[in-house]
């Protein structure tokens, strides 16, 4: 049993205590959008905080692309502290005095639920690279299944950041009478060229790596041999989600060994550059732990279902999609986010205006780009903007 | 004498005057937009009072945050960029109050206000006031008193105006003035006597012509 909690983000406490993953497996499976049928389909879960007598207190949270369902407190085998755990807790933004929090792991995913690491039951091996292709409706349709599941028809809330913003607004679209409200973060309701351009790059660096490829159908899990494609593809990721003004504040030009006095003048003993910047070794160390702790197969198929992403094209329009949304609205953007910038926001929010929707909309003046939501300087503001729109729901 | 003529700006500024004036507009169970909300006071009150739902627009970060703890439904957008994505006519009253002379492009707001909504409610401190008048005329500087609290390197009123130029505006860009409400020694008066230099706000009612 661990005794300290590791600690991902500064300001988590693991103050909501020790959890463990749930997992529920649904054998009908599920009618995916492509048309295919995949089941048995199995969801990991955890949840936090009491379902009220009158199941009404139900907040759903939505994870982004490398997330899991362990959001909140602290793991009870791994001793690691949820990915929002400064969000989620007694008295946090998210209170869980009050509300009964889920965060489920997405469809496709390698965090237990169904994906591209679970058994194939027709040929009893890893699906692999032959996992169905799946969209952000198939992941929300599956949580839907959960949250039947555990007995809730109606959230209080469905919240998400960037993939996750992504579910919360498909939430509210497909689902308009089992949504109350509904928080959309950093997210959009089509990605961009530019978006499907860096998963293009990603899904490549993978392709292109012969480790990767030649075990993608073997029979083993986290033991496996993952290539340095993944780590490559974390890499391009990761430079998207921070800004230019944080990498220059947590990094500048400073150089990994603080004892040299000038540059190398070398690529290392065999030619192999191992990083002479601090900004090199921080998403070299950020590659290498995601190839420990993600799966490339999950990689490709997660991001395939971001850049199928387009509610415009799914519905003939946003005016169209929005029209049937009966959820209070928040849509929150960051100044600094160039990935989703704000202006994916507001085409969200100015075809929920079309439809006279009760949407609030804000831009919050954080510097850490794509990822501000999580990062910690901003969980303070995140804090009274989420928990104050929490309490205003009815 | 500017010690004692300060205030002239206060009742808009503690929400006592000014906002009994806006709300004694506005007929209940309406929708109101309210343009530079700050914390959302005035949309509080009148989904208190008059049990109107309503929408903010602000830029405040701060204050943004705070309309949302009040429950209030509020958009952070710059009100110089417009009011793009907000329909015809989807509110019976859009507010635009005390913020009207700090606008870089004032004319194209008023204009998306009466696009906006059926009816717009202005309210703005009346730079043709005798004591600002006065200051000019007799020192020759540009009035620091009153209405206008700042000197002019450093105030928000980048667009000082008039009763009279109001008017002149409100016609120009096709709008019909319903009721004007002045504020003269901080009481509200209906279309006060020799307004444009008694009164240290006007708070007008218009609606598109």
């Amino acid at each position: 049993m661990p005794t300290a909690p590791i600690k991902e983000y500064a300001d988590s406490d693991g103050l909501y205590g020790r959890v463990s993953t749930q997992y529920v497996t649904f054998e009908e499976g599920l009618q995916l959008e492509s048309g295919t049928h995949l089941s048995p389909v199995t969801v990991a879960y955890e949840t936090y905080g009491t379902l009220s007598p009158e199941r009404d207190n139900a907040v759903l949270i939505v994870h982004a692309l490398s997330g899991d369902a362990h959001a909140a407190g602290i793991d009870e085998t791994t001793g690691k502290l949820g990915w929002w755990d400064a969000m989620i807790g007694p008295g946090k933004g998210i209170d869980t005095n009050k509300y009964f929090v889920i965060c489920s792991n997405c469809l496709g995913g390698c965090k237990g639920t169904t994906g591209p690491r679970s058994i194939n039951p027709e040929t009893s091996k890893p699906f692999g690279r032959s996992f169905p292709l799946i969209t952000m409706g198939d992941m929300v349709n599956v949580q839907a299944m959960l949250v039947d599941r555990l007995g809730v028809r109606r959230l209080h809330n469905v919240i998400g950041g960037s993939m996750g913003g992504m579910q919360a607004l498909e939430w509210a679209v497909r689902y308009p009478d089992r949504v109350a409200s509904a928080v959309v973060i950093a997210a959009t309701a089509r990605l961009s060229p530019q978006g499907i351009a860096f998963n293009w790059v990603g899904r490549n660096a993978i392709y292109s790596d012969p480790a990767g490829r030649a075990e993608a159908t073997e029979e083993s899990s986290f033991a496996r041999k993952v290539g340095r494609g993944l780590a490559v593809a974390r890499m391009i990721g990761h430079i998207t989600y921070l800004s230019e003004e944080t990498m220059e504040a947590k990094f500048g030009r400073k150089l990994k060994l603080k004892d040299m006095d000038g540059y190398s003048y070398s690529l290392g003993e065999n030619g192999t550059e191992g990083g002479e910047f601090e900004v090199e070794s921080y998403l070299e160390h950020q590659g290498q732990t995601f190839m420990e702790r993600f799966d490339e197969d999950s990689y490709i198929i997660i991001t395939k279902a971001i850049d199928y992403f387009d509610m415009e094209r799914a519905h003939g329009g946003l005016h169209n999609a929005f029209k049937n949304i009966s959820a209070k609205m928040l849509v929150i953007s960051f100044s600094s986010d160039w990935l989703y910038p704000t202006a994916m926001s507001l085409a969200i929010v100015r075809a929920l205006q079309a439809q006279k929707k009760d949407v609030s909309f804000v831009e919050l003046d954080l510097p850490y780009g794509h990822d501000s939501f999580l990062v910690n300087a901003g969980i303070p503001t995140m804090t009274s903007l989420i928990g104050g729109f929490l309490k205003s729901v009815r | 004498m500017c010690a004692e003529v300060r205030n002239i700006r206060t009742p808009f500024h503690e929400f006592a005057v000014g906002f009994n004036v806006i709300i004694n507009l506005i007929e209940p169970g309406t929708r109101v937009l309210d343009l530079g909300c700050g914390s959302g006071t005035l949309l509080q009150r009148l989904r208190e009072e008059k049990n109107i739902e309503g929408c903010g627009v602000e830029l405040d970060q701060a204050k943004v945050l705070r309309c949302i703890e009040r429950g209030i439904r509020v958009m952070r957008l710059d009100l110089d960029e417009g009011l793009e994505g907000f329909p015809n006519k989807s509110y019976e009253y859009v507010v635009l109050s005390r913020t009207l002379q700090q606008l870089t492009y004032p004319e194209k707001l008023v204009t998306e206000m009466l696009r906006v909504g059926f009816k717009s409610i202005i309210t703005f401190p009346n730079f043709g006031h005798w004591r600002a008048a006065l200051q000019y005329l007799l020192k020759g500087r540009m009035p620091v008193c009153g209405a206008h609290p700042h000197p002019w390197h450093s105030t928000p009123d980048i667009h000082p105006l008039t009763i009279s130029d109001f008017r002149d505006f409100i016609r120009k860009i096709g709008g019909t003035i319903e009721k004007e409400i002045h504020i003269v020694n901080s009481v509200p008066r209906d279309d006060a006597f020799w307004a444009n230099r008694r009164a240290e706000w006007g708070c007008y009612l218009i609606s598109a012509s």
